[in-house]
């Protein structure tokens, strides 16, 4: 019996305003994700894969249709509600890992437990906890430009799951990576999956990377191909 | 709140840049305080008390007032009937004459250095009603209660501002002869029995002279020039002090002296001190507006400017940092705090430390403000300047902040994140 729907996303329009033309990037796109899968999105550049990312995210709102994640329907929640609803329910992993240069790795995972009713033990011992999944235990109190670029991703795992949120959405995790440190990130991932249940959804170009997940899926012209 | 390393970590970030702020918030705190500080003394002088006010009694038709010294009596009674229990009576007084003259014999030698001015007053009045030295404590003035005990055994005992001790090269316990210039061939020999403490700094360059030594040397003067009296002689009163209880007081005062029959010749005007000290600075008014309306916005709308700039590029800078703490969940309006809190603590510690500073220097190190208006010699900074400085400095700060605040709340994080890849 396959796992419930965790991101189910329903013939989502997505258009773009620039200048005076109107740009679609989506076009009517279906995709149902189950819980504790992990999926790879690939496609050409420009081919809408961000956007796609970003509307599962709840970092925008799509032009019509519907993206329902764990139940919430994120396409129609208010700017504020989706800020609270991040925080708790989606961790996001960037290319460029985008940590705040002046933080400590330990300030920078903590940072969206700041926005949780949470003493700060209880923040230390998920902060704590965080960065020893991610095997950064000893890095506590480096500054990102003391960190290689693989560890500097582990510090964005690391907040990414910090709040313990069901879905996991990566853009590029490992563009900007070495081929080895790339393989760390994704088994990093893999684990997660495994052994916190995670779903994963990853936006990848890296074949390599693609193969790790249960399915790979590729967006065209707005719209979905299975490809696996 | 748990937020505030966040923006200590950012002000820290670029420390040039937020040094090069601070210097220009120090620089803005630094002339408006020292602005305000005269302001506030002038504005201070010139409003009338309700309640314990002075009167000043003068001539009525001519500048300088000139009064004989029979007024002196009858005036500090505030013309009050001697018999007449229910009379309005000041609650004390303070007759004042003017000794203007030099240490230096020699007139053509005569210059600001070594000017002589002095009050022809009784001494203890010197406490008691003196602007400013009548709100000191005991403690404050005892230097000047022990120069006013012993004038009592020197007769011609002289109370000398700190200042004029020091430009006259003298010290207390020296004699010192002066020569008259408004009493003409009157030359006193004086010994210097004390000064003024140091604030008020007003009286740093005025004298104190005894009125009964003095009435003694016109009677001197009379008794050596063939019977004939000084010039001056009728003319010894400049004017008369009153403290007042009430206004309704200063009033009933006021009519006694008025329709009094015994100052016609010449005649009085009363009115309180401030309307008095307000006329003499209608003079400056210009000045005062210009300082008031022009200079003080001025220097807040560029130092606005100024953090503005500064803030708007860091914020620039920070558009990724912004958008990425939007993904984690941070809220517009939190984003908003934070960049405005950063332009706060600037604008506010660095607000404090130059008012700090400038009342330290002015008040401790120059002691007070040398700004020659009217006759303030010397404005002390207000304790009140401790916390203009950093109201100044928040006020300045939002001012300067909003706009790039405004500008981090609304960064779209789908326009930062979806460039194609
Ligand atoms: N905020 C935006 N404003 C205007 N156009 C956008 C915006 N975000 C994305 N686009 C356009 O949508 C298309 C898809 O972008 P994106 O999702 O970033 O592609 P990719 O698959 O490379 O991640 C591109 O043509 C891009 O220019
Ligand atoms: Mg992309």
């Amino acid at each position: 019996m396959p796992n419930p729907v965790c991101v189910d996303v329903r013939d989502v329009h997505k258009s773009f305003k620039r200048g005076i033309e109107t740009v679609d990037v989506l076009n009517g796109l279906n995709l149902q994700v189950q819980e504790n899968e992990f999926v790879s999105l690939m496609g050409p550049s420009g081919s809408g894969k961000t956007t796609l990312l970003n509307l599962i995210a709840g970092l925008d709102r799509p032009t019509s249709g519907e993206v329902i994640v764990q139940g919430e329907r994120v396409s129609s929640m208010t700017e504020t509600q989706l800020a609270a609803w991040r925080t708790r329910s989606v961790g996001f992993v960037f290319q460029f890992y985008n940590l705040l240069s002046v933080l400590t790795a330990y300030r920078n995972v903590e940072l969206p437990l700041l926005l949780l009713p949470l003493s700060a033990a209880e923040r230390k011992k998920q902060v704590m906890t965080a960065l020893d999944i991610v095997g950064l235990s000893d890095r506590v109190n480096h500054r990102p430009g003391q960190l290689s670029g693989g560890q500097q991703q582990r510090v964005g795992i690391a907040r990414a799951i910090v709040t313990d949120p069901a879905l996991l959405v990566a853009d590029e995790p490992t563009g900007a990576l070495d081929a080895k440190s790339a393989d760390d990130i994704l088994d990093l991932l893999g684990e997660l999956r495994k052994s916190l249940k995670k779903t994963i959804i990853i936006v990848t170009h890296d074949p390599r990377a693609a193969a790790r997940a249960d399915r790979e899926i590729h967006l065209d012209k707005g719209q979905l191909v299975d490809a696996r | 709140m748990k937020l505030l390393f966040l923006i200590f970590e950012n002000i820290r970030r670029n420390l040039i840049r937020t040094t090069l702020t601070g210097l220009g918030t120090m620089m803005m705190v630094l002339v408006v305080t020292l602005v305000f500080t005269v302001l506030s003394a002038l504005d201070r002088a010139t409003t009338e008390k309700q309640t314990n006010l002075k009167a000043i009694v003068t001539e009525k038709w001519q500048i300088p007032s000139m009064m004989p010294y029979s007024y002196a009596k009858a005036l500090s009674d505030g013309g009050a009937n001697p018999d007449d229990p229910d009379a309005a009576r000041p609650e004390d007084s303070m007759s004042w004459g003017f000794f203007v003259g030099s240490t230096e014999e020699n007139p053509a030698k005569r210059s600001f250095e070594n000017l002589f001015f002095a009050f022809i007053m009784e001494p203890e009045k010197a406490r008691t009603m003196l602007d400013e030295v009548d709100m000191l404590s005991d403690e404050e003035a005892a230097p000047l209660l022990a120069a006013i005990q012993k004038m009592k055994d020197v007769p011609n005992g002289v109370i000398v501002g700190q200042e004029r001790l020091e430009k006259m090269k003298k010290r207390v316990g020296d004699r010192i002869t002066v020569f008259g210039r408004n009493y003409r061939d009157m030359d006193l020999e004086l010994e210097i029995v004390g000064t003024f403490p140091k604030e008020p700094a007003r009286y740093a360059d005025s004298s104190v002279i005894s009125r009964d030594y003095f009435n003694r040397q016109l009677d001197a003067y009379q008794r050596t020039h063939n019977n004939k009296p000084h010039p001056m002689a009728e003319k010894t009163l400049g004017l008369v002090w009153l403290r007042l209880k009430n206004r309704k007081a200063f009033n009933k005062v006021s009519e006694q002296i008025l329709t009094s029959p015994s100052f016609t010749s010449p005649s009085v005007k009363i009115e309180t001190s401030s309307t008095g000290i307000g006329g003499f600075l209608e003079a400056w008014r210009d000045v005062i507006w210009g300082m008031r309306t022009l200079m003080a916005p001025a220097c807040m709308l560029v130092l606005s400017l100024v953090i503005s700039n500064a803030i708007s590029i860091s914020v620039r800078e920070r558009q990724m940092e912004f958008a990425v703490m939007k993904v984690l969940g941070f809220r517009p309006g939190q984003i908003e705090m934070i960049v405005l809190a950063e332009a706060l603590i600037i604008g506010v510690s660095f607000g404090f430390l130059s008012a700090a500073m400038t009342y330290g220097v002015v008040n401790g190190y120059m002691g007070g403000l040398p700004f020659r208006i009217a006759f303030f010699p010397k404005f002390s900074v207000p304790t009140d300047a401790l916390w203009w400085g950093p109201a100044m400095g928040a006020l300045t700060a939002l001012a300067g902040s909003y706009g790039p605040a405004r500008s981090a709340r609304h960064v779209k994080v789908s326009d930062v994140f979806a460039r194609v890849t």
